[in-house]
């Protein structure tokens, strides 16, 4: 295949706006399955995608249309992934930008189509869902015409679900996306967009040949890690895998090289020959850094080694993920795990209880916290209970994001009592049209960590959007709010938070605490602390009433059965001192209302 | 050795909103019907064992009439009483005369337990009773004419019910000033009329202090010997104490619950099928594990507690080795005195918290 019949591009969207139904009347429309074939998206491979709706795993199809050779590299679609989107961004030259006929620009359309441009995509206006009965697509016309200054015959109609305007879109792709212009007889590099563990090949590198050609037995070199291996297979997916003897540039597929170490394969990473291993890398390449921080604990401490096992396996699949041994006074042996972000750390969390049967608790999310201590030194927390006494800190800074929200006009109101809540200040706003803007604000990440998208969803009735960028660090006034129960720190429980917020917060977590602990033999004060100050508290109560008055005629059996189903009830507790607490009460923290 | 004998007599001329024993509305044919087969099932059943205690219960047995009660103690004449210590009936306050009373006392009856359950009227109407308090201590004094060994029921923690109300009602139960009595706290079991109006339970702490006032109130006069159960000294029920050792028992009749051969069974609570001699058991194989967690959730409601002497020649275990024990007597939870241990007064009223590490 020459270079020149070949299009490579990407479908970006905000969540929901129909990328992966497109992208299976692409696969129809294409040949590449048939309509039988067709399970709902085919590209959402893992069932918590399928079910949630989201891709979390890229992956990369080749298509055969009209003598050309397509490459459809799939991109997640959420905020925390925004690393991983640009760099399938880079694999491509051109990109499908789809927007949903009722739903109108979102933030992340808005976020992904800056990633796009920062990567020189073309781009292509598609307006998506035009079957449905509220779909008002002149609105949506004006919208891409106004917001990214498209004209109106570049935009295209689709359906993802009668397959309506995806010819259309394909020709568009062979005639406005440039192919790839990279030299064949250059020395090979290659970029990786994604990699998937496979348990009988070992990791599969997911890549985009941008110079030169790589073959089946080349011994390779990734540039950053300096790890060198043979390639022992490459091929594409159809989206059934095709074997191939090699991959030349222009070409997206993947490659297979006995590899075992994750941490070797990085994406945004550049592969070479080892024998032309001086050349330039590419562009872009950054390591992922965790966002938000999170100690995972089994809820049996003997199942530590469990927990340690799954989340080997899960980080096979899951570069981003990060892990360290931790260990709390309150829940035993467990780990520190760096997360992207919420969502990151959410779907963790499901895949640990789906896929390993292990009951887990969570600790109250924590950002990364930089402290500057009266000596000068400067260290980072990313675990309350290891931030320094205060007599040692000179101060503390935070990260901040700058967001953009996207709503109707009507929720202006409501958004910025919400983001001056959350300690937000205020940057500017953009009417997209007459009836929705675009808001910017300058938050706290701390505070996104807590409840921020469900108050978003709540306050705007669903109706706004939400994307984030890391803008750095800013000096602070946080104090760590310690909770005790029945006299004694439940590490577990303290957090970093604002001294202004500290109050209402405390009383907020014992209020929480005092509805979800049940009443137990003894009496438990329950006391949140800032500085060893007390600053909120109340009692659970003693158990009183707990007693079968009654042996029901003889009937002995039934009495028993209600203790069993007690004691079932205990063994889902995990026990602190000598208090018992159900496991949500440590992510409970996180859901107060103030 | 089996030594006990539970009848249960499932007919009622009302049904109390707070009962969910096992029970259908008085029936003449249905009781006459009952009997045969209540008969029968004894006959196939018992194995000549020297009977200590038996206990007939409901239901309401007072509902019979005086022949049906007389059929009802011939069939128990097959019983053998050389060794008979105690002979319980329940009985309804507005089934009581003279006539039932002499012919309980006639075969052998030595026990009448007597549901009060309240002296105030709004509360009997509440509780689906159909006496008024007027007639309650006449009738009492007409059984202590009789007998000697009186039981009498008190349900408290009834709806809105006050501690001055509980007080006016110890107060006049003391003055009956009969051999035992047992308080229960109210509980909204399921497919009772209670449950069904959707009626809430009373808060925990005012459950607390009256119970903890009944405690106050009769500790003087008799021995608090088993959680919901005070006696005079001597006056304790052999036949409950059957059920809190944790020995074996027959249960005849619908619905009834019996300990035998290893075996723990409950009867069909379907008035046709037992009628037809179908008792469609429910049943639980006892282990010896199991025995040895029956032993302490039983044992552990009486105050006295469980005798470290007797768990040893019944289970070759010494009580003190189980973990469990350990810890809740490390904990102060249980104490371990010379010859028994027992729980801490303390967590008695949370008995089930302490009971679930148990078993």
């Amino acid at each position: 295949m020459t270079q020149d019949k070949i299009r490579n591009f990407c479908i970006i969207a905000h969540i929901d706006h129909g990328k992966s139904t497109l992208a299976d009347r692409i696969l129809e429309a294409t040949g590449a399955i048939s309509k039988r074939e067709s399970k709902d998206q085919i590209l959402d491979s893992m069932d918590l995608e399928r079910e949630r709706g989201i891709t979390i795993k890229l992956n990369a199809v080749k298509l055969d249309y009209k003598g050309y050779t397509l490459h459809l590299i799939d991109t997640p679609g959420h905020v925390d992934f925004t690393y991983e989107v640009s760099r399938s961004l880079a694999a491509c030259e051109g990109a499908v930008l789809l927007v949903d006929a009722t739903q109108g620009i979102e933030a992340q359309s808005l976020a992904n189509y800056y990633l796009a441009l920062e990567n020189d995509l073309q781009i292509i206006p598609v307006i998506n869902k035009i079957d449905l009965p509220n779909a008002d697509i002149n609105k949506r016309i004006e919208e891409l015409k106004s917001v990214f200054g498209f004209s109106e015959d570049e935009i295209i109609l689709t359906s993802g679900k009668t397959g309506e305007g995806v010819e259309k879109l394909l020709d568009a792709i062979i005639e406005r996306i440039p192919s790839p212009n990279g030299q064949k007889d250059k020395p090979l590099r290659a970029l990786i967009f994604d990699s998937i563990f496979d348990s009988y090949r070992g990791i599969v590198v997911q890549i985009r040949v941008v110079d030169g050609k790589i073959r089946l037995g080349d011994k390779i070199k990734f540039k950053s890690t300096n790890a060198v291996y043979d390639v022992t297979e490459i091929g594409v997916n159809t989206p059934k895998i095709l074997k191939l003897n090699e991959l030349s540039s222009g070409d997206v597929g993947y490659i297979c090289a006995s590899i075992k170490t994750l941490s070797d394969v990085k994406i945004g990473d550049t592969i070479v020959l080892e024998e032309e291993d001086d050349v330039e890398s590419l562009d872009g390449y950054k390591e992922i850094k965790p966002m938000v921080y999170s100690g995972i604990y089994p809820v049996e401490t003997s199942r530590y080694n469990d927990l340690r096992d799954a989340l080997e396996k899960l980080k096979l699949n899951d570069a981003s993920l990060s892990f360290e041994m931790e260990d709390s006074k309150a829940l035993g042996f467990g780990f520190r795990c760096g997360f992207l972000g919420l969502l990151h750390m959410d779907i963790i969390k499901e895949r640990i209880e789906r896929e390993f049967n292990l009951d887990i608790i969570l600790t109250a999310p924590s950002v990364i916290y930089k402290v500057t201590l009266t000596n000068g030194d400067i260290i980072t927390i990313d675990n309350p209970t290891k931030l320094p006494d205060r007599q040692n800190i000179s101060y503390i800074e935070e990260p901040y994001i700058k967001t953009s929200i996207f709503s109707p006009t009507d929720y202006i109101g409501s958004i910025m009592e919400l983001c001056q809540n959350k300690r937000g200040n205020f940057i500017n706003m953009e009417y997209i049209d007459k009836t929705r803007v675009n808001m910017h604000y300058e938050l706290p990440l701390s505070e996104i960590v807590y409840d921020f998208f469900d108050k978003l969803k709540s306050y705007t009735k669903g109706y706004a959007s939400f994307d984030y960028e890391f803008i750095g660090y800013k000096v602070s006034e946080l104090v760590k709010l310690d909770i005790l129960l029945n006299g004694d720190i439940v590490d577990a429980f303290s957090v970093i938070t604002h001294k202004s917020s500290a109050y209402s917060r405390g009383r907020a977590i014992v209020e929480k605490l005092r509805e979800i602990i049940p009443r137990q033999l003894f009496e438990i004060p329950i006391q949140a602390c800032v500085n060893n100050k007390v600053i909120a508290r109340c009692d659970i109560k003693a158990n009183r009433k707990n007693v079968l008055a009654k042996c029901y005629g003889g009937d002995i059996s039934r009495k028993k059965k209600l203790l069993e189903k007690q004691k079932e009830g205990k063994k889902k507790m995990k026990t602190i001192g000598s208090v018992e607490l159900p496991s949500e009460a440590f992510l409970s923290v996180l859901s107060v209302e103030e | 050795m089996i030594k006990s004998v539970y009848i249960h007599i499932p007919f009622c001329k009302k049904i109390c909103s707070y009962c969910d024993f096992c029970k259908v509305i008085y029936n003449q044919k249905w009781v006459d019907d009952y009997l045969k087969s209540l008969e029968y099932e004894i006959k196939n059943n018992y194995k000549n064992e020297k009977i200590e205690t038996i206990y007939i219960g409901g239901g309401t047995p007072s509902s019979l009439n005086i022949d049906q009660l007389i059929r009802l103690f011939d069939v128990i004449k097959i019983f053998s009483k050389d060794n008979l210590l105690e002979f319980t009936i329940e009985c309804n306050i507005e089934d009581i005369n003279e006539d039932k009373l002499r012919l309980f006392k006639e075969n052998g009856v030595n026990r009448i337990s007597i549901g009060i359950e309240s002296f105030s009227n709004k509360y009997l109407k509440y509780l689906n009773r159909s006496y008024t308090n007027e007639i309650i201590e006449k009738k009492i004094n007409l059984v202590k004419e009789y007998f000697d060994n009186i039981n009498v029921d008190l349900i408290y923690a009834l709806k809105d019910e006050t501690l001055d109300e509980l007080q006016s009602d110890i107060d006049k139960i003391k003055k009956l000033d009969v051999s035992h009595i047992s308080c229960y706290s109210l509980i909204i079991e399921d497919n009772t009329r209670l449950k069904i109006n959707n009626t809430k339970p009373i808060n925990d702490e005012l459950d607390y202090e009256m119970y903890k006032l009944i405690l106050d109130n009769l500790s003087d006069q008799y021995i608090h010997y088993e959680i919901s159960n005070y006696a005079k000294k001597g006056y304790e029920s052999k036949h409950n104490l059957t059920y809190w050792h944790n020995e074996e028992y027959y249960g005849f009749g619908l619905g009834a619950s019996g300990y035998i051969n290893n075996e723990r069974y409950t009867n069909t609570k379907n008035l046709t099928k037992y009628l037809n001699n179908e008792y469609d058991r429910q049943i639980e194989i006892i282990s010896k594990e199991d025995k040895i967690k029956y032993e302490l959730i039983l044992g552990f409601r009486l105050l006295d507690g469980i005798d470290k002497k007797s768990f040893y020649n019944k289970y070759r275990i010494d009580i003190l080795d189980i973990k469990e024990i350990k810890k809740l007597i490390e904990e102060g939870k249980i104490i371990n005195d010379k010859d028994k241990i027992y729980i801490n007064k303390k967590y008695l009223y949370v008995l089930n918290d302490i009971l679930v590490y148990l078993i």
